[in-house]
């Protein structure tokens, strides 16, 4: 029993969030949040000293779960959660509530067991794992995120249906082989392989690709304040994980990653919600590194260091996000709002957290000496390279988009963030600074902002623990003198648009994006269909029983012990059948 | 809602903020391009002693190009929102789902009144 549960580092997380849920005493609890990723982050570093030593398997059903596998690729994604699982417990500490502790945990545990598991099944429970808890840390966010909470249920339950779906597909073409490739393999399946497409979409799904993106900025400004920290942290990266793992090289993802760091950048500039303005920005980044993986072509000379790219980005994402949400969940906690509107001055009474604010918005924006300016680039440099040796000219445009985002990073992150927050004009809210711990989660994820990109034993530390080695040179004349030009004429425009009263003030609304497709154009469609139901059900109930009644007959023939489903051949259709029929249930649930 | 206060009059303020209360000065803020329009052209200038590799540039690598992009491309971002506001915007119960009372979010909320 211990072994299993040491087996894979996720395990011990979600028992620990487990034991939470009969524990009473707060402060046993939150010793447990903060102990659990710590001793996770130690079963990584014992499993990675001897990978083969550490990979187990459980047979179950006649079928065998790879239920841990370590290489570096899952190494990398293992620590940052934990180290974000840590970061997110010390910031939590003064809330004394037992669902968001075991949520927290469990669903963080989830996330980390999901990158050690070696099977696509295996990967499948935790991904809607990760899905069912993460919701009750939506929906702590008050009766009015319940709604947010549901549609993030429906569509990660999809997404887990897809998963699931593509997996057997995958499965019975490979005979019954679910493996997700050798450990040290990446991009192993492609869209043309049977299941891929699903697998795509379900992971596109979680990851936020575009048009699949809205349960981001719909559910996470709705959390509660340290449930939108926590939140921030998982369940895109373990998208982005699987997508490095399965589909690395896949060109289409260097376009779809392309869109992705673009279109944000134009929402969040209307954006009055700053915990939404942060979701798009949280969009914009996940863009950069399915940009890289789909520039990570393992048999391309420039694959490694888009690979490369991609993780570091990844840890250093993981770290400046979730400072950006711990310095709005502060304010939020302190004031009530989030909304740019309402808020301006507030250096003057959260002095504090405005300094963690500025040191992640400068991370995000890549200013040299802070994180993102070391690991950003190494996708950057890859795109550059890329296009100069590839003919045509799609890949300068996604170089192009690439450095568009990264002056619209500036504006959305880099400046409306904190300028709307703590300087603009005064609103005259006069409170306390954030509580110590809430403090001492953003000044750990400060140092780690420098930490990340110092020059001297910093970045080289990060690099010595991607995928590949690294030999990249993240601090030339050139790429500093470059990188400052950009951010320094952002920041011009910014403030010459201000002093000419040319930048657009904050305004209460609500702003349309792709949701409202299902959420005001679908609800009419499924109204009227339930409208019609209703008038035609009056006249013809007869027809109807008939109907009902025949299904039924057909169903148990189809599903009874002696019917065409229990034969043994088409139990994977039966499988999808069922998944469809689960996506079928949540539809109907969620428009109901 | 608070009221309105002007900076020095402020018993509130946070002991450590009171020695940066110069960043509200109308002065510092109406020259505050100043900063960015040094550095710009500091930085600008370096290019020409850390220019691009040559093997290794873009079409638009050029003197001063980066800092040209990032003054358009902000610029262009910003100027985008006035239309797309007026395309996107609604009224901020549009979907019927209720507004959140800014005094239900969290249990603690300590916003002081200057009386």
């Amino acid at each position: 029993m211990i072994d299993l549960l040491t087996s894979n580092p996720g395990f011990i997380i979600i028992l620990a969030g487990f034991l939470c849920v009969f524990i009473p005493v707060s402060e046993i609890r939150k010793f447990l949040v903060g102990a659990a990723p710590i001793a996770a982050a130690f079963l990584i570093y014992t499993a990675f000293k001897d990978p083969d030593a550490a990979y187990t398997t459980v047979k179950a059903g006649g079928q065998e779960f790879i239920v841990n596998r370590i290489d570096r690729l899952s190494m990398i994604w293992g620590y940052v959660f934990c180290l974000a699982g840590v970061l997110n417990a010390i910031y939590a500490l003064h809330e004394k509530c037992k669902i968001t502790d075991s949520s927290a945990l469990i669903y963080m545990g989830a996330a980390v067991a999901g990158v050690f598991v070696g099977d696509f099944l295996t990967l499948f429970i935790f991904w809607e794992m990760a899905a069912i808890s993460s919701v009750m840390l939506v929906w702590k966010g008050g009766e009015n995120s319940f709604p947010a909470g549901v549609r993030y249920l429906a569509i990660h339950v999809l997404s887990g249906v897809l998963l699931l779906a593509g997996a057997i597909i995958y499965g019975r073409s490979n005979g019954m082989d679910f493996a997700m490739g050798e450990p040290g393999q990446y991009g192993f399946l492609g869209l043309d392989k049977p299941g891929g497409l699903l697998l795509f979409l379900a992971m596109g799904i979680k990851c936020g690709f575009p048009f699949l993106h809205n349960w981001i900025q719909d559910a996470y400004p709705k959390a509660s304040i340290t449930g939108t920290v926590i939140l921030s942290a998982f369940t895109t990266k373990l998208a982005l994980y699987a997508l490095a793992r399965c589909f690395a090289g896949e060109d289409i993802l260097i376009y779809i990653g392309a869109v992705m760091t673009c279109f944000p950048v134009f929402f969040a500039v209307i954006e009055n919600d700053l915990r939404r303005v942060l979701s798009y920005s949280l969009n914009n980044q996940l863009g950069f590194m399915v940009c890289g993986i789909g520039l990570a072509d393992m048999s391309g000379k420039f694959g490694e260091l888009a690979m490369n790219g991609v993780a570091a980005h990844l840890a250093a994402d993981v770290i400046f996000k979730g400072l950006l949400f711990m310095s709005m969940g502060a304010v939020m906690l302190r004031t009530g709002t989030a909304k740019a509107s309402d808020l301006g001055g507030l250096f003057r009474s959260m002095p504090y957290t405005t300094i963690f604010c500025l040191i992640g918005a400068g991370s995000i924006a890549a200013f040299p000496l802070l994180s993102a300016f070391v690991t950003k680039s190494m996708i950057l440099t890859a795109a550059l390279d890329t296009a100069l040796y590839t003919e045509g000219y799609s890949l300068w445009v996604v170089y192009a988009m690439l450095l568009f985002a990264s002056a619209g990073v500036m504006e959305h992150s880099g400046i409306k963030v904190p300028f709307f927050t703590f300087f603009a004009h005064d609103s005259g809210k006069r409170v306390k600074e954030a509580p110590w711990n809430m403090l001492v989660a953003m000044g750990l994820a400060s140092v780690l902002c420098f930490f990340f990109a110092f020059p001297w034993g910093g970045y080289q530390f990060l690099y010595s623990l991607l995928p590949f080695e690294s030999t990249y040179e993240p601090y030339t004349g050139n790429h500093v003198v470059t990188q400052m030009q950009l951010l320094f004429a952002a920041m011009l425009a910014f403030a010459l648009l201000k002093k000419y009263g040319m930048y657009p003030d904050e305004r209460r609304a609500e702003i349309l994006d792709f949701d409202w497709t299902y959420r005001r154009f679908g609800k009419g469609i499924a109204r009227w269909i339930d409208a019609m139901w209703g008038r035609l059900s009056a006249n013809v109930g007869v027809l109807r029983k008939n109907v009902i009644e025949r299904s039924g007959r057909r169903l148990y023939q189809m599903f009874s012990p002696a019917g065409t489903f229990s034969e043994s051949t088409p139990s994977g259709i039966a499988a999808i059948l069922t998944g469809g029929m689960l996506v079928l249930l949540f539809i109907v649930i969620y428009l109901s | 809602m608070a009221e309105e206060h002007t900076h020095m009059d402020d018993d509130y303020i946070h002991p450590f903020a009171r020695r940066f209360l110069w960043l509200a000065d109308e002065k510092v803020v109406k020259g505050f391009f100043w900063l960015p329009a040094i550095g710009l052209a500091v930085t600008v200038a370096l290019g020409l002693y850390y220019d691009f590799p040559e093997k290794h540039k873009a079409l638009w690598d050029f003197f001063g190009s980066w800092g040209l992009i990032g003054f358009m491309a902000y610029s262009f971002v910003v100027f985008s929102a006035k239309p797309l506001f007026a395309m996107l915007a609604r009224k901020e119960n549009y979907y019927g789902e209720e507004v959140v009372p800014e005094d239900i979010i969290e249990p603690v909320v300590e916003v002081h009144h200057h009386d």
